[in-house]
């Protein structure tokens, strides 16, 4: 059984019966495996679709999170039941439990590093005082703003005030969480919480992926928040050191904030002063203060001095990337897509208005970005395969046009695998209106090709 | 992806029932078992396939049972029926699948235990129509239609189903606007089947609940039957698992009586 990944959260979903005999035809290692590569952090196992398990049956699975847990530091466990599911598990587990368990799908998404749909008040309930607290650190570290139900006569009380929380979590449990870097988006800058002692560690607890993918769709301010670290060894501080000079590449400026030298040697701080790194007193030091964030290049999404050009292995690939998107667009509108021209120049955008886009970048043996301009109607109708139904709802349509254009990015990295060219995709990220993404392309020349099916246009734009 | 004219080239190609199959089913209907059985003789492909499945350790049969008319004296009028249904339904098999992980084996032997339990269902609910005992041959047709459909797609059904837990009736039915559970009632109606069939798999897919009570409880228990048996490791490996989508909500108020009659506990 293949999983199925967004934000970071991977969600097997067999359906029907779960026992000691069948669970292991559901999932092998090598369907945990293909998970783990694309870049889950929690992988869990929905049993929304499930009407009968037993301890047996979620034995073997449990044995797989074991597994799991031991290569890799990913967030494992059940979502998606009822309340008597959830009581079935604890009953059966009692103190043995070091999974997680998430009452819902979108629940689980707000424990994940990944997740961009940050800053959500919530509400958190449990019965244990040290879950209570554990989640609500978690959350925090998360980028929202949890609030805590110090009893269920509080928590119904709380509850009943319709409107005050977008997410209200119950019923959920964390067990060994994974541990890596909790990051969040503040404005145009990323923040990453780090904590305790950082050594060679961080290697595998810091999502390098995300960190790549925020700097090729044109993030430029990178903090870490290091108020909870202890100390750091040499280990950590070359870490640092080449983020920070890969991060010159892209003129981003990496800062940290709240780090205290007490148990770190001061020549530590020298070394990442020297490779660029800026340290301040605390966070607010710099979210608080605009001149400086301008400064510190938060206040565009883009600000790119070497621009890259497009280079000729990009431009022979060319056929590839355009099939990869004409192949997508087809399968979602199961309509013949036609290629009417092909130029080499600046992003030519005729008409702004009601237009939205959506971008993915590609990086290994070549790398480059593609980017889909599509009038927001026609967006919408791309999307209905995966939505179900035709809707106005925006926020949806832009978050649906990312899984579209993920399909495009797994289009390309199976067709130049084709021709020996191995690439990794970056997350996708979509844009609401033309503007923002003028900025980021910055000018950037590349290969746009305008494309029409059903007599409706829509852009692919190649560029570097 | 797929096209309303591809689905309708699919119904075109199938060919109408085989005399052989229209007599052996009109005489069986009336209760002819030794006529039936002579001329199902005359179909050798039909009498290899019901010596396969009766045969099956499923059925219980002590000895190898191999003579048509001892098949259909066994089995007695209503599941007779319902095997020549189960062979029609096998004949829009592939030779080779491609989609799903299957065989005509494993084909056979989900036919044979959908048969089979299908019978202790309408036992246990005293329902004694042969109509209703032959609903059950029609269902395996809507994995055969999946497969039929979507074999030429798999890298790009497989990259969406990354994407979005999408099943391919729910694929199909957005792509098109007809669903497996439709592809199979048209089946029913080329081969003239009764009519109480297709609307029984109709209630079955767990998503177009019918007025009619009995056709509706009905539709439960076969859609919990196909998921139980979709739950057993040979099917799961085959990738039929999630091929359509489990309705829980739809069976809730049957459960309890099924796992009775399964044995699970």
């Amino acid at each position: 059984m293949k999983a199925v990944t967004k934000n970071g959260v991977a969600v097997f979903s067999p359906q029907g019966f779960l026992d000691g005999n069948n669970t292991s035809s559901f999932l092998n290692i090598e369907d945990v495996e293909a998970a783990v590569n694309l870049k889950a952090d929690i992988i869990l196992i929905s049993l929304k679709k499930v009407i009968f398990f037993n301890r047996n049956g979620l034995d073997t699975f449990v044995k797989l999170f074991s597994k799991i847990r031991k290569k890799n530091s990913a967030v494992v466990g059940f979502c998606d039941y009822d309340f008597n599911k959830y009581n079935a598990i604890k009953k059966f587990y009692k103190d043995e439990i070091y999974f997680s368990l998430f009452k819902t799908l979108d629940i689980a998404y707000l424990f994940s590093s990944s997740f961009k749909n940050q800053n959500k008040t919530i509400l958190i309930y449990s019965s244990d005082n040290s879950q209570r607290s554990a989640m609500a650190i978690e959350l925090h570290d998360n980028g929202h703003n949890p609030i805590i139900a110090q009893n269920e006569e509080d928590y119904l009380e709380k509850k009943s005030k319709e409107g005050t929380y977008d997410y209200v979590v119950d019923s959920t449990f964390l067990g060994q969480m994974g541990q890596k870097v909790a990051t969040r988006v503040t404005g145009n800058a990323i923040v990453y919480t780090v904590s305790d002692f950082l050594d060679v560690d961080i290697t595998d607890k810091f999502n390098i992926e995300y960190h790549n993918n925020s700097l090729n769709v044109g993030f430029r301010l990178f903090i870490f928040d290091a108020c909870k670290v202890i100390s750091m060894n040499v280990h950590a501080i070359n870490f640092f050191s080449r983020l920070a000079s890969a991060a010159a590449e892209y003129n981003a400026t990496i800062c940290f904030a709240g780090m205290s030298f007490g148990k770190t040697p001061k020549e530590f701080k020298e070394t990442l002063e020297d490779s660029g790194i800026l340290f301040y007193k605390q966070l607010d030091d710099i979210l608080q203060n605009k001149e400086l964030l301008k400064e510190l290049g938060a206040s565009s999404a883009a600000n790119i001095k070497n621009k890259r050009a497009l280079n000729k292995k990009n431009v022979s690939e060319l056929p590839n990337f355009i099939d990869a998107a004409v192949v997508t667009i087809e399968m979602m509108t199961n309509a013949k897509a036609i290629k009417e021209s092909v130029e080499i120049h600046n992003l030519v955008i005729d008409d702004k208005e009601d237009k939205i886009a959506s971008s993915i970048g590609y990086y290994g043996d070549i790398d480059g970005m593609v980017i889909l301009v599509f009038p927001t109607k026609i967006a919408q109708k791309a999307c209905e395969l995966l939505i179900g139904e035709s809707t106005d709802d925006l926020e949806l349509v832009l978050d649906t046009l990312a899984e579209l254009v993920n399909i495009v990015g797994g289009n390309i990295k199976t067709l130049l695998s084709n021709d020996n060219i191995d690439v990794n995709i970056t997350l996708p990220r979509t844009y609401q209106n033309i503007d923002n993404l003028l900025e980021v392309i910055d000018n950037r020349k590349g290969v746009q090709v305008d494309l029409s099916f059903d007599d409706n246009k829509f852009l692919f734009f190649l560029t570097r | 992806m797929i096209t309303k004219d591809k689905i309708d080239a699919f119904i075109e190609k199938i060919p109408p029932t085989p005399e052989v199959l229209k007599e052996t089913l009109s005489l069986l209907n009336i209760g002819e078992l030794t006529k039936a059985a002579k001329i199902a003789e005359g179909d050798l492909a039909l009498k290899s396939y019901l010596k396969n499945i009766v045969n099956k350790p499923i059925y219980g049969f002590a000895n190898e049972v191999s003579d048509i008319s001892q098949i259909f004296g066994i089995l007695g009028v209503t599941l007779s029926q319902q095997t020549v249904y189960n062979y029609m339904i096998s004949l829009l098999s592939p030779d080779k699948w491609l989609l799903f992980k299957l065989n005509s084996k494993s084909f056979y032997e989900l036919q044979a235990q959908l048969s089979k339990k299908w019978e202790m269902i309408l036992k246990h609910l005293e329902i004694n129509d042969k109509n209703i005992y032959g609903a059950i041959s029609l269902l395996p047709a809507s994995i055969i239609v999946s497969e039929a459909l979507f074999n030429e797609k798999i890298d790009e059904v497989t990259l969406l189903r990354s994407t979005k837990a999408l099943d391919y009736n729910t694929i199909l039915t957005r792509l098109c606007g007809v669903g497996l559970f439709d592809i199979c009632e048209q089946i029913a109606d080329k081969w003239e089947m009764d009519q109480i069939i297709p609307q029984i798999i109709q209630s079955a897919s767990g998503l177009k609940p019918s007025d009619d009570e009995m056709i509706n409880n009905l539709g439960k228990w076969m859609h919990l039957l196909l998921f139980y048996e979709l739950s057993q490791p040979l099917f799961i490996e085959a990738g039929l698992n999630d091929f359509v989508d489990f309705q829980v909500d739809y069976v809730a108020d049957i459960y309890d009586e099924f796992t009775t009659i399964m044995e699970i506990g």
